[in-house]
């Protein structure tokens, strides 16, 4: 495989590159893109001797042939297109399509309650809930910075209720996504977003929320993947007081995928709700690195984080609650469970709990283990084949995290594309339903 | 708030170990170098493959860097500003008790450990260890009968050669980290038991660590070997005088189990913790593995972690042979600016090995109190199970209390399972204690003793009390 | 500040009633004119109750109008902070003793909601419980064996499953075991004044004939009783001496146990328009 060659170049090597390719910065993400590449420049990649890496390698990435210029330079010529697919997406339904080059916004009309944010106030929120949940210096966000290009920046205004769907779709290209959302006092956001790779490609997301006081905020995260292609993916909320999150991402199929949940509850009393899922088979890697924080009292956290690895898979979680001193009376809840399906994958699962408050109730818990034998016989005690009695069992330990999410989120990622990971070492096919519907739904 | 307060005071009651004995004592000048290891190991007498050993494991701590993973900080310690060897000055052979020094008696006296036939505890055979030496090891004669081994390490170097050479550093390499690759270059006496086959020690094994002198190091080194069907329940306690400069402490254990054999290894650590300023109080940076070599093999670690400035502690269980078993059961009480970052390894190897972690862990003051482990279950670990379960009671809103469970499977058909919960003493609690009647120090202690009850259910009978008294002495405004 | 509503009630002629029965028989516990509240909540605004040996006092009440802060108040509670008024048990200033103090010298409050204690054995907090008492009468303590004895005796009050004593203090006990609990607690204290908050809360018929007749059967002469309660349903099991109807903190009415009857048909309304009025003048 080409991939050995190229990684004694390395990750370094791969970033210079990338950054020699980059077209000159330009675009409303100009001086952030000037600051990125300058950090890039200096910063050392990934590597597994630090610990927020130890677990995931992203050989894989450095293996990536990529054509930053490609989604880059789609811009104008697509801008005609990029436009809302309302047959498709439900009623009161905005369906954006994200490319990473031309404007999301060009030709769409927004609903009510849903405004661009103008350059001033943009200059003010971007990149301030990063800085809040700590991460603005990271590695895959200063990527981000470094080639992003265009950005989806919205406000929801106070006490409106909007749905959105964003879709994404990368072929063999460093498709950079970057969204920054305001919920103003009392609105509510339904997010679906969908992240596909249709090559070796890369796809680079950035998404800051920050929620006003009682804002709530219902995020439906599916990213499905192929075995030549990556993912790196930060989503940063900061809540205030009264706000509510929900957040279910589920990804599977990616050749190495790296999500990481950055919450910061600001004053407490919020609450948050975590439901992630991944899958990974043949040498596919999926790492989640959540990272919830409650910087003030009564604030509420339930997070489930499942995964199935299979084949020589390798999944990653690491789940870290901060509670300040501050935090007093927090309620934070954790729960990791894993499916290890195959004698050659591994599960890496690291709970983090750092509590510094003696009035509150913390508790968290993991299992790892195959399927439960006792049910397998169960079910084939009724008769049920042994293959379908597992998958059976597969199907009902996915699906307590695949049932919690919102009815056009469920459509993209129906049980069966994930289950595609098993016994090929091809990625998840995407229904070709909701595949197409997905591709044509912006031509209009 | 007013029930914080009071826990708070409760909780810091004066260390009662701290006093100095004074005793001449032969030092050797500070500082660490290849002389240095040459001359311990020249002053004890060793046979060359020790001092091989040594300086092999000195050149590698050459080339390693302090760990600094640890939810510690400490300054930058100084391995040229202390003293690696330090012995109280007395005749060369101690054939019988009455040649001790009687300082020294009287100080184990003090201690609670008296050494003299007379008052010497029943049923527990004692190795007395101060600063780098062991003055005495009680019943030896009588273990003898059963074929059972135990004195110190040094003497076992002298008399036992060739288990030293077998079994020492096979455990714990000499290059596994930075403090056991000091350890194992300058180590300077500790306790050596052998059980052989077949043999079930007929009373309990005790070591019992002084530190005295102020500027001096402890590297004790401890090894333990089961044989085949053998086993054995040792116990470690240790003290030190309050200094207001740090002393480091850096002991290695290693335990060797083969067939059937079992080690039950319980410590009760009380080492002195600095003052609630924070200053003094010894660094505690300890490496202690044990090996199931055998099938059905087990080794059970249990830790009372009372004292020390900084604790960095993982006593774990390899666990290689078929059905090997492997516990950790652990209360860490940490209190003032006391840091401890300790927890277990258990490392299934061997099919159907099975391993228990129970740690609680208790923070009061501005103190910090990690947990820290790792379960991995390798390929080969068919039907491998653990079960962990670490709970944290916090004391006051200025202690902090951190889980870091590291869980690595790669054996689908084992299973691993993982809970952790964190409380207070609740105001409510102690009230309804209290207004039953219990004096409100006792409701304390009452409950601290029902947090860590899973954990004294493990300790042997003799020490069961003692920890329970030692929390008391920590939490509690007297003891009875 | 207002004199003390309940001395206001009392002279009223809404009601015809002695209140005392055994006029010569000894005052346990007397309270005057008590405030109390909680953070900056005032919550007690003046109570007057006065308790005699052999006596049975309900409180009556709806949510909110003070009834279990006036038991926390009584049993020490660090939460509550008397602003004024006396408390006096046997001659002595209730008020500056600790909880425990008050518990050892004979004072029980049996809890609304009894907590939970894991990791602590019920039968070992029984036995240190009750030691403590029987060091403050001047008995001698019992061990294990002849506390086990005792707790073996003193568990049919209750018919409780001795199988409770082995577990963590009231650690996953239902609602009803859990009052048993209290119960036996009360069986092995033997206190002079028992001050029970909402122990008929969360009972069904069965567990509550039972912990009723565990706290009749612990009711005598030398004893007085103060049942806390929303319903007049424990009151049909355990015939009150006295009825006092509390509502903003102070003891509105007083009266036999016909309140209570009273109470039951009439609902909580009355009280409303009669506290208004009252306030209003």
């Amino acid at each position: 495989m080409g991939i050995s060659t190229v990684s004694a170049k390395g990750l370094a090597g791969w970033t210079s590159d990338l950054l020699a390719r980059l077209p000159a910065p330009s675009g409303p993400l100009a001086a952030v893109q000037r600051r990125g590449r300058e950090a890039l420049a200096a910063l050392q990649g990934p590597s597994r001797r630090q610990e927020a890496w130890r677990f995931t390698d992203l050989a894989l990435l450095a293996g990536l042939d990529l054509n930053p210029s490609a989604a880059l330079s789609r811009g104008a010529a697509t801008d005609g297109l990029a436009r809302q697919g309302t047959s498709q997406s439900g009623p009161g339904t905005l369906r954006l399509k994200l490319d990473g080059g031309s404007d999301p916004l060009a030709g769409v009309v927004l609903p009510a309650g849903v405004s661009p944010l103008s350059e001033s106030e943009l200059a003010l929120a971007l990149g301030h809930t990063l800085a809040a949940t700590g991460c603005e210096q990271h590695w895959p966000v200063e990527l981000n910075h470094a080639s992003a290009s265009q950005l989806l920046a919205l406000r929801v205004a106070s006490r409106s209720q909007v749905s959105l769907e964003l879709v994404s779709d990368a072929a063999s290209e460093l498709q950079p996504l970057r969204v920054l959302l305001i919920l103003e006092e009392k609105a509510q956001l339904q997010l679906c977003q969908r992240l596909t790779a249709t090559g070796a490609g890369l796809t680079s997301l950035v998404l800051e929320a920050h929620l006003g006081r009682g804002a709530r905020l219902e995020h439906a995260l599916v990213a499905l993947g192929q075995v030549d292609a990556a993912l790196l993916a930060h989503l940063a909320l900061e809540q205030e007081p009264e706000s509510h999150v929900s957040l279910v991402a589920v990804s599977a199929g990616w050749g190495v995928s790296r999500l990481e949940p950055r919450i910061e509850q600001v004053d407490g009393s919020a609450t948050t709700t975590l439901r992630g899922l991944q899958v990974v088979a043949g040498d596919q890697i999926a790492d989640t690195h959540s990272h919830m924080a409650f910087g003030g009292p009564e604030g509420q956290l339930d997070q489930l984080h499942k995964a199935v690895a299979d084949g020589r898979g390798r999944s990653v979680f690491n789940g870290a609650v901060r509670v300040s001193r501050a935090a007093q009376r927090t309620n934070a809840a954790q729960l990791s469970r894993s499916l290890l399906l195959s004698d050659r994958a591994r599960i890496d699962t690291k709970p983090e709990l750092e509590i510094v408050a003696d009035d509150v109730r913390c508790a968290h818990g993991a299992t790892v283990s195959c399927l439960q034998q006792d049910e397998l016989f169960y079910l084939q005690s009724r008769g049920i084949a042994a293959d379908q009695a597992s998958a059976l069992l597969k199907r009902a330990f996915c699906e307590e995290v695949l049932r919690e999410l919102p009815a056009p989120a469920r459509r993209w990622c129906p049980f069966e594309s994930l289950l595609a990971t098993h016994g090929s070492d091809r990625g998840p096919a995407i229904a070709v339903e909701s595949g197409r519907e997905g591709l044509e739904g912006e031509g209009g | 708030m007013t029930t914080a307060a009071s826990v708070g005071d409760l909780v810091s009651q004066p260390y009662k170990y701290g006093f100095v004995t004074d005793i001449e004592t032969e030092k050797i000048a500070k500082g660490l170098s290849e002389d240095v290891v040459r001359l311990i190991s020249s002053k004890k007498d060793e046979p060359a493959f020790l001092l091989d050993f040594r300086l092999r494991a000195y050149r590698q701590w050459l080339q390693m860097e302090t760990p600094d993973w640890a939810a510690l900080g400490y300054p930058t310690i100084d391995f040229q500003n202390i003293i690696y060897y330090a012995a109280p000055k007395q005749r060369d052979k101690k054939a019988s008790l009455d040649e001790v020094d009687p300082k020294l008696l009287e100080t184990f006296d003090k201690l609670g450990i008296p050494l003299s036939e007379q008052k010497r505890l029943t049923n527990v055979a004692v190795d007395a260890v101060f600063d780098s030496v062991s003055i005495a090891t009680t019943y030896k004669e009588k273990l003898a009968e059963h074929g059972v081994i135990f004195c110190s390490i040094s003497e076992a170097v002298k008399e036992h050669p060739e288990l030293i050479e077998r079994y020492l550093g096979t455990v714990v390499p000499s290059n596994d980290n930075y403090y056991s690759a000091l350890n194992s270059a300058v180590f300077s006496d500790g306790s050596f038991v052998f059980i052989p086959k077949g043999v079930e020690c007929p009373m309990e094994l005790s070591t019992y660590f002084r530190i005295n002198s102020g500027d001096t190091g402890q590297f004790e080194r401890t090894l333990i070997v089961a044989e085949e069907g053998a086993s054995v329940s040792y116990l470690e306690g240790c003290t030190a005088p309050m200094f207001d400069t740090n002393q480091l402490h850096a002991a290695v254990v290693e335990l060797v189990v083969l067939d059937d054999a079992s080690i039950k290894y319980s410590t009760v650590q009380n080492w002195y913790a600095g003052d609630e300023h924070g200053v003094g109080g010894i660094y505690n940076f300890v490496t202690k593995r044990g090996h199931c070599r055998g099938d059905r093999s087990k080794i059970s670690w249990t830790q009372v972690e009372t004292g020390s400035a900084i604790t960095w502690k993982y006593p774990s269980c390899v666990l290689q042979g078929a059905d090997s078993v492997g516990e950790f059961y652990s209360v860490a009480l940490t209190n003032n600016y006391q840091q401890a970052d300790t927890g277990s390894k258990m490392v299934h190897v061997g099919p159907r090995t099975r391993s228990t972690i129970v740690s609680k862990g208790i923070s009061a003051g501005h103190s910090a109190n990690s947990y820290r482990g790792l379960v991995q279950i390798g390929p080969k670990a068919v039907g491998a199970r653990n079960y962990s379960q670490c709970d944290s009671m916090l004391i006051g809103d200025q202690a902090a209390a951190n889980t870091y469970p590291y869980i690595r499977s790669q054996q689908p058909l084992a299973s691993v399972e993982h809970e952790a919960s964190t409380c207070r003493m609740s105001e409510d609690q102690l009230f309804y204690l209290q207004s039953r009647g219990i004096a409100f120090e006792e409701a304390v202690s009452m409950m601290v003793s029902g947090f860590c009850r899973d954990v004294f259910n493990q300790l042997p009978m003799e020490f069961a009390a003692e920890a329970d008294k030692l929390l008391a002495l920590k939490l509690e405004g007297s003891v009875g | 500040m207002l004199p003390t509503l309940a001395a206001a009630v009392s002279i009223s002629d809404s009601f015809v009633f002695s209140p005392v029965i055994r006029p010569d028989a000894d005052i346990l516990l007397e309270i005057t004119g008590l405030h109390a509240r909680v953070e900056d909540n005032a919550i007690l605004k003046g109570v007057d109750l006065t308790l005699r040996a052999g006596e049975i006092h309900a409180v009556m009440g709806r949510n909110g109008s003070g009834k279990s802060t006036l038991s926390k108040v009584l049993a020490g509670h660090p939460a509550y902070t008397v602003t004024a008024g006396t408390v006096t048990y046997r001659g002595q200033n209730l008020l500056e003793l600790s909880p425990e103090e008050r518990a050892r010298l004979g004072v029980f409050l049996g809890f609304q909601y009894p907590v939970e204690i894991p990791g602590v054995s019920n039968l070992e907090f029984l036995r240190v419980a009750t030691n403590a008492r029987r060091v403050q009468l001047g008995q001698e303590e019992l061990d294990t064996f002849a506390f086990e004895d005792l707790v073996r005796e003193r568990i049919k009050v209750v018919q409780m499953d001795p199988a409770f004593l082995d577990r963590s203090v009231n650690e996953g006990f239902s609602g009803g075991e859990k009052k048993r609990n209290e119960i036996l607690q009360m069986a092995l204290l033997e206190p002079l004044v028992a001050i029970l908050d909402e122990t008929d809360s969360g009972l069904d018929i069965d567990a509550l004939r039972i912990v009723a007749a565990g706290v009749s059967q612990l009711a005598t002469a030398d004893t007085a009783t103060l049942l806390i309660t929303h319903y007049q349903r424990l009151l049909e099991a355990i015939t009150p001496d006295f009825v006092h109807v509390m509502a903003a903190g102070r003891i509105l009415r007083m009266g036999g146990r016909e309140l209570a009857l009273e109470l039951e048909e009439r609902g909580y309304d009355w009280v409303d328009q009669e506290l208004a009025a009252l306030e209003l003048g």
